[in-house]
């Protein structure tokens, strides 16, 4: 007992001892003591030799009040030399700030001047970090937790080690620059502004909104994504966008890793407010909702005498093929408009420009703003693409024409299959395939599947070549030989007459039977929906609802869709009578489509 | 006395005699070398004198007490102590806290190191006030005539609980921020009164800098004062209640310790005050003596409990530093938001349901626990570890403690984003 | 914390025990007595701040050309006054001595609002109940060729910093 106390006293007195120790031999004051040692070989005079000698260690502060909330950084304690100009050549942290004339810095008599004085800018300003800290792991910022990690020189521990050694260089340091030099074009901050190019070149406006610059709405508004999120976040949100997060509907554009950087510095410097606006300049923006992307594209005046070339230059200045495929140029996302003239209308493509989910309700295609003579002249162009490849064997059309979305197996895996909705049908399950009638399948090669991304082929496959093609599809895919089908008892048309109390049985049957998948307004999003693949069916979606007969929805309902989650609800129950009034109810929750569909309309 | 007699007191003397005549005005007792002496060390020390001047051998058996309520003791000692410290450094405003705590990490001399004993000090307290309630109970000794004394205990144990939780929010860090808003949405669970209580305690509709400046007077003087004041309630009734408990046993004459002959026991006991104090020692005389004097026995095995108590916390400090996340960002919650490791548990129920979880459960619980010692009646297994004549009670808190401690390590360690079911591997 | 160990530590445990138990005890009293020391000046190192919570004590005030010969220019939040004859100058505190209120420049050098002390052009006091002359601060140039005020270091008045 006694010498268990003993021992333990001593084990507190110990542990003090040690904290004593770290506490008074730091790295920073070793740090100031060589400094004031090299100086002192340096110094020129006596006077200055003894004032050096004299000095001891202590904290060195700079208080910065004239950036936003007021900092103070300590970097100088260990960056001790940073504004000593006899510094230069020596090693961190020992070493001069770098001047240079990109920074502003002026050379008079051979002495340099900073543009930026520390006294005035402080560190942290310029290059992140945390001013407050000590200690190189947390003034640096290499704590994970630490939001603001040197810009372009710190990496945290937890970044993804393929994107992290990207994450480095000067170019970050732009992001810091334009808080305060806001005009376009700035000199020294060339990456900002081939950011803000590629933001409009790669189409984020479309999608994203950031005050002043664009007003898109499918994703995250982007004001101030450089004040929430670090780089590393940023980098991997653009070049991998489902590795954050796995619902993202936020395509993976091909980009090269020097556009990603410039993105990064650029969404990296949105941070909602910068130092150079005054509060009188916020609430100016706040009363007028601020100027409408004077910043972005500007409408071009259309010329009716030119408007295929105007629009044809409009498709490519305004990065169309940042997703879709026009003539040699590939986003990799969006279907190919090559040949657009031969499968879609002008009507459609108008409407469709305009509002892309009033023809196609679950496409990703954001409305952009063009004025309405720039999407005439657009429509004009696309539809003028009227040159097909000639294709012999049915295995090369396949490639040339279905395998961008159906994919090289067959199994809707195509390229850009995981942005369309409905997803691209799987033509591997003979379920489905083989329950269908060869004239069905041919009618939705040739005419298309309206309200989906399928287009009609009719202008470039005829009958024959059509078959063929779906020959070639079972043979290679399907693989399972087709059965003989059996005669099913369908009324053609609805024997349930059109009223609003059909439509409420209707409803209600529906909200009992078919809700759980294809959701209680019946957008095909029920709480089963993301288990099941294919995706239910969303049946608001007038195109798609208005193109299909009375008899296919009796058939699909009574008997099931093969292939799919969707049961024959013969099995259940439903009798003739209240399939009508489920009928009624889907046709009546979708009000009969503008514009025509189909170019290859017969 | 005539002033002929009386010494004369040259400057000399009196500067000789100085150091000792200070020493002994404030320590009037010498180090003790016989028992009057060792019986008034109790008593002539302002600090000591809390103690009785003997104690009962059974309440010195380490394996008995395991030395945990005055481990608790120690760590308020401590958390008061550095607490005190870190007030000089720290200012409860949203904009600076954040600020406070980088300095305390950064420049403050030895700040870290305080800061981490806080912090370690906190959570040990609460979990070795949790413990001590265990072992109060599983020993049987809320019985007669300690009742009272285990409702004290029992409030004494909410008021470590809300002790902490009002600290976690003070260094205003993302985990701060968010522990609190999901530990006060819980009290706001709580019927009719909950709302309220969620609004009184936060100052407004959400978490800002009304809460932070309630949370810090809450924390540095609404209930440390309380919390003392209960604790020496708490110490007062122990000896009131006659020490601590002990088996029926503990006094029978045991045979084999005091063969013929031996005289050790009856002489010592004359003190008629004895009679005041309740207890089963008022037979005096009667009985054996099974206690011994507290100087030193008694001093000693407090020393050592604070050695180890004080090594430990310093040992946590040195080795663990306490976390500091991102400042806070109202915008921008964590997923998944969790509350203090304490509270997890209540935030593991309430992820079931959101009432009973929340209060339904934990407030009958504590309810029970109040009762405890006014339902559990019978006299038989005090004083003894999980004695067998109280296998039902015992059964019943022991189920309930792993129920707790299993809820806690499920939401500690396998609740992730969306409180989804995780693996910590 | 200290205050509390030294109590029960007042001496060994065990006055009537064996040579060996008589050391521990020792050894028991030196260690927490030692580390009830360490605590007590590590407190006050903790107490006491390593850094100003406003401006530094030692700071810059920009380059000479920015005061010109002649020049007496005070600098309000820093409290000094800044002297330039010829290609001397001096960095002279305008914190009167007396109570700590903030002097004025007059004609005849500086004077006390608050309870009348003047000094004249170098600080020395020439009436009022100021009892000492203004401090005059050490002030250096930096090597890039900033002027440095350091207001920890006094220095002899009259001594001026060449250019």
């Amino acid at each position: 007992m006694r010498l268990a106390l003993a021992i333990g006293t001593f084990l507190i007195l110990l542990i003090h001892g040690v904290v004593f120790y770290n506490q008074f031999f730091q790295k920073w004051e070793r740090n100031q003591i060589a400094y004031f040692g090299q100086a002192r070989s340096l110094a020129k005079t006596d006077a200055e030799r003894a004032a050096l000698a004299e000095r001891k260690p202590a904290i060195e502060q700079i208080v910065v009040s004239n950036f936003g909330e007021t900092r103070v950084d300590r970097c100088t304690t260990c960056h001790i030399a940073s504004d000593d100009p006899r510094f230069a050549a020596k090693a961190h942290p020992l070493k001069t700030h770098p001047y240079s004339l990109e920074l502003g810095d002026t050379q008079k008599n051979g002495k340099w001047e900073r543009r930026h004085k520390f006294a005035e800018f402080g560190c942290t300003v310029c290059h992140d970090g945390q001013g407050r800290g000590l200690e190189p792991k947390y003034s640096h910022g290499e704590d994970e937790y630490w939001p603001e990690p040197l810009l372009g020189y710190a990496t945290q521990e937890h970044w993804r080690k393929d994107f992290a050694p990207k994450l480095k260089g000067k170019a970050f340091l732009e992001a810091n620059c334009v808080q305060c030099h806001t005009e376009r074009g700035f000199k020294s901050t060339p990456t900002v502004e081939r950011g803000r190019q590629l933001f409009y070149a790669s189409n984020c406006y479309g999608c994203h909104r950031i005050q002043g610059i664009s007003e898109g709405t499918i994703g995250p508004d982007l004001t101030e994504v450089g004040r929430t999120w670090k780089v590393d976040y940023l980098w991997a949100r653009i070049a991998d966008p489902k590795s954050v997060l796995a619902t993202s509907i936020m395509p993976k554009f091909r980009l090269k890793d020097d556009e990603v950087k410039s993105l990064v510095v650029f969404l990296k410097s949105r941070k909602g407010r910068n130092f150079a606006e005054t509060e009188i300049d916020r609430f100016k923006v706040k009363l007028t909702g601020g100027e409408p992307s004077k910043a972005g594209p500007q409408p071009v005046e259309i010329k009716p005498g030119e408007m295929v070339q105007q629009g044809e230059k409009l498709v490519a200045d305004r990065a169309c093929a940042a997703c879709h495929k026009v003539g040699e140029k590939d986003g990799g996302v969006a279907p190919d408009l090559s040949f657009e003239g031969l499968l879609k209308g002008e009507d459609w493509l108008l409407e469709h420009f305009k509002n892309p989910r009033s023809t196609m309700p679950d496409s990703i295609m954001p409305a952009f703003r063009f004025t309405e003579a720039e999407f005439k002249a657009m429509t004009a162009y696309l539809s003028g693409l009227r040159t097909v490849p000639v294709l012999s064997t049915p295995d090369a059309t396949y490639k040339a024409f279905c395998l961008r979305c159906h994919g090289e197996k067959g199994d809707g895996q195509g390229p850009i299959g995981q942005h369309l909705d409905p997803f691209p049908r799987d033509l591997t399950k003979s379920g489905f395939m083989n329950s269908k009638p060869t004239e069905r399948l041919v009618a939705s090669i040739r005419s298309g599947v309206p309200g989906t991304s399928m287009p009609a082929w009719g202008k470039v496959l005829d009958e024959t070549r059509a078959k063929s093609l779906l020959d070639y599809i079972q043979e290679t895919f399907t693989k399972e030989p087709r059965r003989e089908l059996k005669a099913r008892d369908l009324p053609d048309r609805n024997p349930v007459p059109m009223s609003p109390e059909s439509m409420t049985r209707g409803q209600t049957t529906f909200v009992n039977r078919c809700a759980g998948c294809h959701g209680p307004k019946g957008d095909g999003k029920g709480v089963n929906a993301l288990d099941i693949l294919p995706r239910p069916r969303n049946l608001r979606n007038g195109a798609f609802v208005e193109s299909v007969n009375d008899r296919r929805l009796f058939d699909s309902i009574l008997y099931g869709v093969q292939g799919t989650a969707m049961p024959p609800w013969i099995d259940y129950g439903l009798s003739t009578n209240e399939v009508g009034d489920l009928v009624n109810f889907i046709r009546g929750i979708n009000p009969k489509p503008k514009g025509g569909q189909h170019a290859a309309a017969n | 006395m005539s002033p002929k007699k009386q010494p004369r007191l040259s400057l000399w003397t009196t500067l000789v005699e100085l150091p000792r005549n200070v020493w002994s005005s404030i320590f009037r007792n010498p180090i003790p070398s016989n028992d009057l002496e060792r019986s008034a060390t109790s008593f002539t020390n302002f600090f000591l004198h809390i103690h009785p001047v003997k104690v009962h051998k059974n309440s010195l058996r380490p394996l008995f007490t395991l030395g945990l309520g005055l481990m608790s003791f120690f760590l308020f000692v401590i958390l008061v102590v550095t607490g005190i410290l870190l007030m000089f450094y720290y200012v409860p405003s949203t904009t600076q806290a954040y600020d406070r705590m980088l300095d305390l990490r950064g420049t403050v001399a030895f700040g870290m190191f305080l800061r981490n004993m806080h912090r370690w000090g906190a959570h040990g307290m609460v979990a070795v006030v949790f413990m001590h309630m265990c072992r109060v109970f599983f020993t049987g000794s809320y019985k007669k005539p300690r009742e009272f004394n285990w409702v004290l205990g029992v409030i004494l144990f909410l008021l470590t609980l809300f002790m902490s939780f009002t600290g976690y929010l003070l260094p205003w860090d993302q985990l701060a921020f968010w522990a609190i808003t999901v530990g006060t949405a819980i009290a706001g669970y709580a019927p009719l009164i909950g709302k309220d209580i969620q609004f009184l305690l936060m100052g407004g509709t959400s978490v800002g800098q009304e809460a932070l400046l309630r949370f810090y007077v809450l924390h540095v003087a609404v209930l440390p004062t309380v919390l003392t004041l209960f604790i020496a309630f708490h110490f007062w009734r122990i000896r009131k209640d006659g020490g601590l408990s002990r088996p029926a046993e503990a006094d029978a004459i045991p045979a084999l310790e005091f063969p013929e002959g031996s005289s050790v026991l009856e002489p010592h006991r004359t003190y008629g005050v004895q009679g005041l104090v309740r207890g089963p020692l008022h037979a005096a005389g009667k009985v054996p003596d099974n206690t011994v004097f507290s100087w030193p026995n008694l001093f000693r095995a407090e020393l050592f409990v604070f050695v180890v108590t004080l090594s430990a916390i310093l040992l946590l400090a040195l080795l663990f530093d306490a976390p500091l996340e991102e400042p806070v960002n109202v915008m921008l919650p964590p997923n998944p938001a969790k509350a203090p490791w304490y509270f997890l548990g209540l935030q593991e129920m309430v992820s079931y349901s959101a009432f009973w979880g929340g209060i339904g459960v934990p407030g009958l619980f504590v309810f029970l626990l109040f009762l405890t010692p006014y339902i559990d009646r019978g006299s038989a297994g005090v004083g003894r570890w999980f004695a067998r004549e109280r296998l039902l009670a015992n059964t019943i808190f022991l189920t309930f403690v792993i129920v707790n401690i299993v809820f806690v390590i499920i939401g500690t360690f396998f609740r992730g984003p969306n409180w989804a079911f995780v693996t910590p591997w | 914390m200290a205050v509390n160990l030294k109590k029960i530590s007042g001496g060994t445990l065990s006055p009537d025990g064996s040579y060996r138990r008589r050391m521990l005890g020792w050894l028991t009293g030196v260690g927490l007595v030692g580390s009830g020391v360490f605590s007590a000046i590590s407190n006050f190192v903790f107490i006491k701040p390593r850094t100003a919570s406003g401006q530094p004590q030692r700071f810059s005030i920009g380059k000479p050309e920015d005061f010109p010969p002649g020049a007496r220019m005070a600098l309000g939040a820093q409290r000094i006054v800044v002297i330039r004859e010829g290609n001397r100058l001096a960095a002279v505190s305008t914190t009167c001595t007396q109570l700590g209120c903030i002097v004025g420049l007059s004609d005849t050098g500086f004077a006390c609002p608050c309870h009348g002390s003047r000094f004249d052009q170098d600080g020395n006091v020439t009436g009022g109940p100021a009892p000492r002359p203004l401090p005059w601060y050490k002030v250096s140039l930096t090597p890039n060729g900033e002027i440095e005020v350091d207001k920890d270091t006094v220095i002899q008045p009259g001594s001026y910093l060449s250019l």
